[in-house]
Order: C-alpha cells, then sequence, then structure tokens
C-alpha cells in the first residue's frame, strides 16, 4: 500500500466521513478540513500528498483555498470533488489535476487519487 | 395707370381667382359647404366680370350695368349666412329672411336707379346687418374649435370684416362725392386685406398650411411618442385620442384597436371605459371593413341604424380612416365633430397621417409588451435552471454518501464477511437516504402547491401544532424555547400543512443560525393568531426579505453559509399560509437576527372569555403600535 497522505475538505459532515472511510480501507493516511480556512491550518501541521476539495464552501471556498496555497508555495496535486455540472470548468480554473463529479462511486475516487497523486 | 388702378385691377384679379380655385373645390368634391363656397365669390366676380366687361364695350356708368352688377354683388351677404349655416347653424328664418331681404334689394337696384343715395344706403344696411353677423358667427364659432380649423375660420372672419368695410368706403364714398381718390384707395386697400384674408381661409395654399399645422402636430408626436412606454393600456389610449383630436382640430377622436379573433374593435370611451363593439358596426367600423378612409359630414344620414347614438355623443360629423402596419389591419382612427367644420374634408391626409403614426405607435406598445412577457418568460426559465441546478446539487451530496456508505459495505463483508457491521456507516447511509426523500417531497410539494391543492381545514388549537412539531424533532429541537399561551388559542387549519410550516421555520433557523438561541412564540394579536419563529443569526439583507419567499429564491448571505437548500421552505410555507388566507412575513430580531411571522385568523374565542383573561404575551418586534405590554 502507498503511505499517502489526503486532505479531505468539504463542509458536509457525511462526505467527509464516507471519503475518508474509502480512502482508509486502501490504505490512505485521511485528514479533514471543513472548508478551506480550517484546510490552510491544517495541512501547515501535516503536509499532504493530495488534496481532496470541495468548491462551494463557507467561510473560504475552493477558489480561495487553491489560490491561497499556490501563493504559500505547495505544489500539492488537487482533485476536485463537486457537485456541480462545472465540475471539469471549475477544476480548470484552479489548475487542479483531477476532478470526481457527486455522486461518485468508490471505484472513480480511487481512481482520480491513483492519476492526480504524485509519483513515489 | 395710377395706383388706384392698379391696386383695383389686382383686387379684381384675386377675386376671379379665388372663384376658380374653391369652383375647383366644388366641382371636385360638391357639398352644400363647398357650393355656398363658390356661390359667395362666383358672385363678386360675376360683378367684376360685368363690370369690366361693360367698361370694355364703352357702356357708360348707367342702365341697365349698374342695377346687373348689385344683383350678383348684392348676393355676396346672402352666401356668407348660408355658409355660416353649413358649419354652425343659424335659424331658419334668417336664412328665409335673408333671401326676401336680398330680392328686395335687388328690386330697389331696377326700380329706383334715379335715386342712388337710398339704393345705396339700404346696400350699405344689408352689408353692414347680413355681413357683420357672418362674420361674427364665424370669429364666435372659430373659438369652438381647435388647430388648423379655428385658423382658418379667424383668417374667414377676418375677411368677412375687411370686405364689409371696403364696400361700405366705397358706396359712402359715392353718396357723398368726397375726396374720391383717398377713400378709394382705402377702400380697395381693405377689400386687398379681405381677398387676401379670404384666400388664406378657404383655400390656403400648401406652405400655410404646412406652418399651421406644424405646432400641432409636432405636439401629436411628442404626445404619441412618450406613450410607447405608458404601461396602463387604458390611460395611453385616452391621451392617444386627446392628442389626435387635437391635432386634427376635432372635437373628439375614436381610436379603436382591432381583436381579430373576437371579431370586436375597443375603444375608450369618453368617461375612459374599455368599450367593445363589432368590428363593423359604426361608420368607424366600415372604414375599418372596408380598409378606406371615410367621409360623413352628416353620419346619421350615411349611417341611419346608429343616427341616435352620432346625435347623443355629439358626433354628426366623423372622419374615419383604417389604421394598418403593411397587411396588418390594427385598427381605425375616427375624429368627429358636433357639425361639419367647414374646411374637414381638406384635411383627410391629416387624418391619415395621424392614422398612420398611430400604427406605429400601436405596434411600438405591442413590441413593448411582447418584449416585456419575453423577458418575464427568461426570467421564469433562469429560475428554473437555477431550481434544476441547485436540485441537481442538493440531491447529489446525500447520493455520494448513500453511494460510497453502501460500496464500502459491500466492499468489508467481501474481504472479510465476519467483520462486524459499521454501524456508524449504516446510520449515514440511513440518515442521507431519508435527507433524499425529504428534498423529493419538497420538489413534489411546491410543484403540487404551485398547482393548488385543497386544504383539510379543521378548527385546531395551535399549542397542539407547535408541540407535535417540537415532540417529533424533539433531538435537534431541544435547544428552541417555547412560548405558549396558557388557553386554547384556536384557528381553523390543515394541521399537517401547518406542522409543515413551523417544521420549516425552525428548520432554517437551525440551519442558518446554528448555535444561537431560537425561539418560538404562539400569541393572540387581536383577531389573530400569530406564530413567531425567532433566530438571533445573521438576518436578512433588508432588499431581501419578501423576496425570500419566492420560489427558488435564496438570500444571498444564505448561499454563503450552506449549499444545501433549493430555496423552497419559504415558497411553500408562504404557499400554504396564503391558501388559509393567513400572511407571512419576515422582519429583523432586535439585537440581530430574523422573526418570521404567521397570522392567521383566529377562531372566536368563547364569549365568556373576558378579554383580560389573555395570558401575557411575547411583544412582536418592530411596530410598536402592535406591541402588546406584558401583564
Amino acid at each position: 500500500m502507498p503511505d499517502v497522505r489526503v486532505l479531505i475538505v468539504d463542509d458536509e459532515p457525511d462526505i467527509r466521513a464516507t471519503v475518508s472511510a474509502m480512502l482508509e480501507i486502501e490504505g490512505y493516511r485521511v485528514d479533514e478540513a471543513v472548508n478551506g480556512a480550517d484546510a490552510l491550518r491544517v495541512l501547515e501541521d501535516h503536509a499532504p500528498d493530495l488534496i481532496l476539495l470541495d468548491m462551494r464552501m463557507p467561510v473560504l471556498d475552493g477558489w480561495g483555498f487553491a489560490r491561497e496555497l499556490r501563493q504559500r508555495g505547495h505544489r500539492t496535486p488537487i482533485v476536485v470533488m463537486t457537485a456541480a455540472r462545472d465540475a471539469a470548468r471549475w477544476a480548470s480554473e484552479i489548475a487542479a489535476a483531477e476532478f470526481v463529479a457527486k455522486p461518485f462511486g468508490m471505484d472513480d475516487l480511487i481512481r482520480a487519487v491513483e492519476r492526480a497523486r504524485p509519483a513515489t | 395707370m395710377s395706383a388706384l388702378e392698379l391696386i383695383t385691377l389686382v383686387n379684381q384679379a384675386l377675386f376671379v381667382g379665388l372663384f376658380l380655385v374653391v369652383l375647383a373645390h366644388a366641382v371636385r368634391r360638391p357639398s352644400r359647404a363647398t357650393v355656398d363656397t363658390a356661390l359667395l365669390f362666383g358672385s363678386i366676380a360675376a360683378a367684376v366680370a360685368v363690370s369690366v366687361g361693360a367698361t370694355a364695350v364703352g357702356l357708360s356708368d348707367a342702365a341697365p350695368r349698374t342695377p346687373i352688377v348689385l344683383l350678383l354683388f348684392n348676393l355676396a351677404p346672402y352666401a356668407m349666412i348660408r355658409l355660416v349655416d353649413d358649419f354652425s347653424g343659424t335659424p331658419r328664418f334668417m336664412l328665409h329672411l335673408g333671401a326676401v331681404a336680398y330680392v328686395v334689394i335687388a328690386a330697389l337696384g331696377f326700380a329706383f336707379t334715379v335715386q342712388r343715395e337710398l339704393v345705396q344706403l339700404a346696400i350699405i344696411a344689408w352689408f353692414l346687418a347680413v355681413g357683420g353677423y357672418a362674420a361674427f358667427a364665424f370669429a364666435w364659432e372659430s373659438r369652438r374649435t381647435r388647430g388648423i380649423t379655428r385658423r382658418r375660420m379667424r383668417a374667414v372672419a377676418t375677411g368677412a370684416v375687411a370686405f364689409i368695410t371696403a364696400v361700405v368706403l366705397l358706396f359712402l364714398n359715392g353718396m357723398f362725392s368726397m375726396d374720391g381718390v383717398i377713400l378709394d384707395i382705402a377702400a380697395q386697400l381693405t377689400a386687398l386685406t379681405a381677398v387676401v384674408a379670404f384666400f388664406v381661409g378657404f383655400a390656403p395654399p400648401e406652405w400655410v398650411r404646412r406652418a399651421w399645422r406644424e405646432p400641432d402636430l409636432r405636439r401629436f408626436l411628442e404626445q404619441s411618442t412618450r406613450l410607447v412606454s405608458v404601461a396602463d393600456e387604458t390611460a395611453a389610449m385616452a391621451e392617444l385620442q386627446r392628442a389626435a383630436a387635437a391635432a386634427a382640430g376635432a372635437d373628439g377622436a375614436s381610436i379603436g384597436v382591432a381583436d381579430p379573433r373576437r371579431g370586436v374593435l375597443a375603444y375608450i370611451s369618453r368617461d375612459g371605459e374599455r368599450v367593445e363593439y363589432p368590428d363593423d358596426q359604426f361608420i368607424a367600423g366600415r372604414a375599418f371593413q372596408e380598409q378606406r378612409r371615410i367621409v360623413a359630414i352628416d353620419a346619421t344620414a350615411l349611417d341611419p341604424a346608429n343616427a341616435a347614438r352620432y346625435e347623443q355623443s355629439r358626433a354628426r360629423t366623423v372622419i374615419a380612416a383604417p389604421i394598418t402596419r403593411g397587411d396588418r389591419r390594427i385598427g381605425v382612427l375616427a375624429v368627429y365633430a358636433d357639425r361639419a367644420p367647414i374646411f374637414v374634408e381638406d384635411d383627410l391626409w391629416l387624418i391619415e397621417l395621424l392614422a398612420d403614426h398611430t400604427s406605429i405607435l400601436l405596434e411600438a406598445r405591442d413590441l413593448a409588451r411582447q418584449t416585456g412577457l419575453l423577458e418575464a418568460r427568461e426570467e421564469a426559465a433562469r429560475l428554473k435552471e437555477e431550481f434544476l441546478s441547485a436540485a441537481a446539487h442538493d440531491l447529489r451530496t446525500p447520493l455520494t454518501v448513500v453511494l460510497g456508505q453502501a460500496e464500502l459495505l459491500e466492499r468489508r463483508t467481501a474481504r472479510n464477511p465476519a467483520a462486524p457491521v459499521d454501524a456508524a456507516g449504516v446510520s449515514r447511509l440511513t440518515k442521507e437516504a431519508r435527507r433524499l426523500r425529504d428534498l423529493i417531497s419538497e420538489m413534489l410539494d411546491a410543484q403540487r402547491l404551485e398547482q393548488g391543492v385543497t386544504m383539510d381545514r379543521r378548527t385546531t388549537d395551535l399549542r397542539s401544532i407547535v408541540t407535535t412539531v417540537l415532540e417529533r424533532h424533539a433531538e435537534e429541537m431541544s435547544a428552541v424555547a417555547v412560548h405558549l399561551p396558557d388557553e386554547v388559542l384556536s384557528a381553523t387549519v390543515d394541521g399537517p400543512r401547518m406542522q409543515q410550516v413551523i417544521e420549516n421555520l425552525l428548520d432554517n433557523a437551525r440551519k442558518y443560525s446554528p448555535d444561537t438561541a431560537t425561539e418560538i412564540r404562539l400569541w393572540r394579536e387581536g383577531d389573530e393568531a400569530r406564530i413567531a419563529v425567532v433566530d438571533r443569526g445573521v438576518g436578512v439583507p433588508d432588499a431581501e426579505r419578501e423576496r425570500i419567499f419566492e420560489r427558488f429564491y435564496r438570500a444571498s448571505n444564505a448561499r454563503d453559509i450552506t449549499d444545501t437548500g433549493m430555496g423552497l421552505g419559504l415558497y411553500i410555507c408562504r404557499r400554504i399560509v396564503e391558501e388559509h388566507g393567513g400572511l407571512i412575513w419576515a422582519e429583523p430580531t432586535p439585537g440581530g437576527g430574523t422573526t418570521f411571522v404567521v397570522a392567521l385568523a383566529g377562531s372566536t374565542p368563547p364569549a365568556s372569555l373576558p378579554e383580560q383573561a389573555e395570558p401575557a404575551h411575547w411583544a412582536p418586534a418592530g411596530d410598536g403600535t402592535e406591541a402588546v405590554a406584558d401583564a
């Protein structure tokens, strides 16, 4: 199993819990954040290898988070995870590596994560 | 040739020229008015012709020349009163009297060629009395008319006064043999004024008409252009009718707008009421049917079936022109007057111009209305689009959890059939599946309420409705402060629907104002029962306080707080409350947050219950006059 650390950023607790469980069962290590601002704090403590990012969140949304992340010099790949039809467009707006559109199944998620994560 | 001879010659030429013009007009459009006009100038021109002709063949100033000239010349005042009768009405006896007087004068001319003074005095009296009356009548009647007709009437009145003055001067000169030349020149100059004024009045050259009409047309164009954006159809049409009447110099105007499907023309009556008539009724209807202009100098004769109506609405003369745009028959424009203004037929092109412009205006109004409809349709489509997108979003989030948790269960079991069930995962799955169900039923609910549903209303104690909701959601609503009256407060409501209203309001408070104190209050306010849900959250921006009750509308700050929610909850509340004949509104909670108030007509409390027996009330925020002090 790869030793990959994933940060999940989503304001819906049930989504966070479900995605965490999906990744953990596949052997990933997982951190969670409830919005963009929270994620910026969390990644200072545990630098992730990959970020799973919801776009529409209170306080600091996906766009704001991505901008701030790049400004701070992090090159961590991002997988956009959103319910919107515009998932692909939004992903390209923030130069994300991959995207998964809700509702996604476990296979979709793992495939996107595998493709996006840096080679070890 | 002396100056006097020159002026005399010019005058004679002008009178003859004027006669030829009005004669041509009378031949082209024979009517009493045009014939009488020709008679007036024919008498003068004939007198001139006989006089000049006699001089040319060398006849001296003696019989039979003078009586014949006078016979013709004296016809002029009589023709004038006939003209007065044509456009404003003259008592019958005046006409008969005029005819008799004319015969007497003519006879005098033949009988007393020797006693010239007597004849001349009689002629002066004849011209002064009858011609003066006609001049006065023209001047008086001009006050009643408008626009170009008024200007022409005044010119005619001026011409009549100058003409009579000239005649009187000529005869006085002949009688008293004063210093002939000066008086003669004065008389001829006055006559010149008269013929110019008559020309302007009876046969104005095109450039004079154009100059006269310009201000009226300009006003019409300005007024009517403004009417494109007047939303009130009736007011706009009434205004347009007034403007058209003023521009045409008529007493009034009617614009009938066609509804081809129903075969009617819709007019605005003088009282500002919209009235419809079959599109072949009246002269206006005929003009519309036959697609040609119709001039009815006497409408009662042309359309005897409606004679009484024309009389009653003082519209004896009607000119109607169809309003057409390309192949489209839009309607009809009719201008009318109590009496035929004698010049009205000359103004036909003006009426057609007005009809043309009216068609442009009506089309512009039509386009403006269609644009409005299109915008409304686009707005509806945009809302629907937003709804679909919000609905899709709302359904996808719980669906992701349901699908994900189900797959996890499947995989865990596959890997290790003996592994314990992930209880937390199963409860998430159940919760989100329920949320899906609720979302779907909310959407269907909104749809149903949109189409209108019947409420099963019974007299119910509202306290029981509130407590039912609180008990059902005891877990989430444990923090809600509840203030209920001590006594029964009933209203006639559909119980489950009213519970849904309260549930939605409490759910909103929880969603948008988490971790703050929420209250629910129930009290009596006059004849009403009121329910308030008070939160101390972020509040609703002032400008959006009414819009939040619209379908799919979500307050701008609500969208920041949570992505879920379709903007249907408050819409559903409003529809339900309105179906109960009640009202729902939002007001700011003092100190921050929002208070949603539902007001329902309360059932009459038992008569035995004295008013002061009411329990202590909570005073709603805002309007102090509504506040009821705690006892």
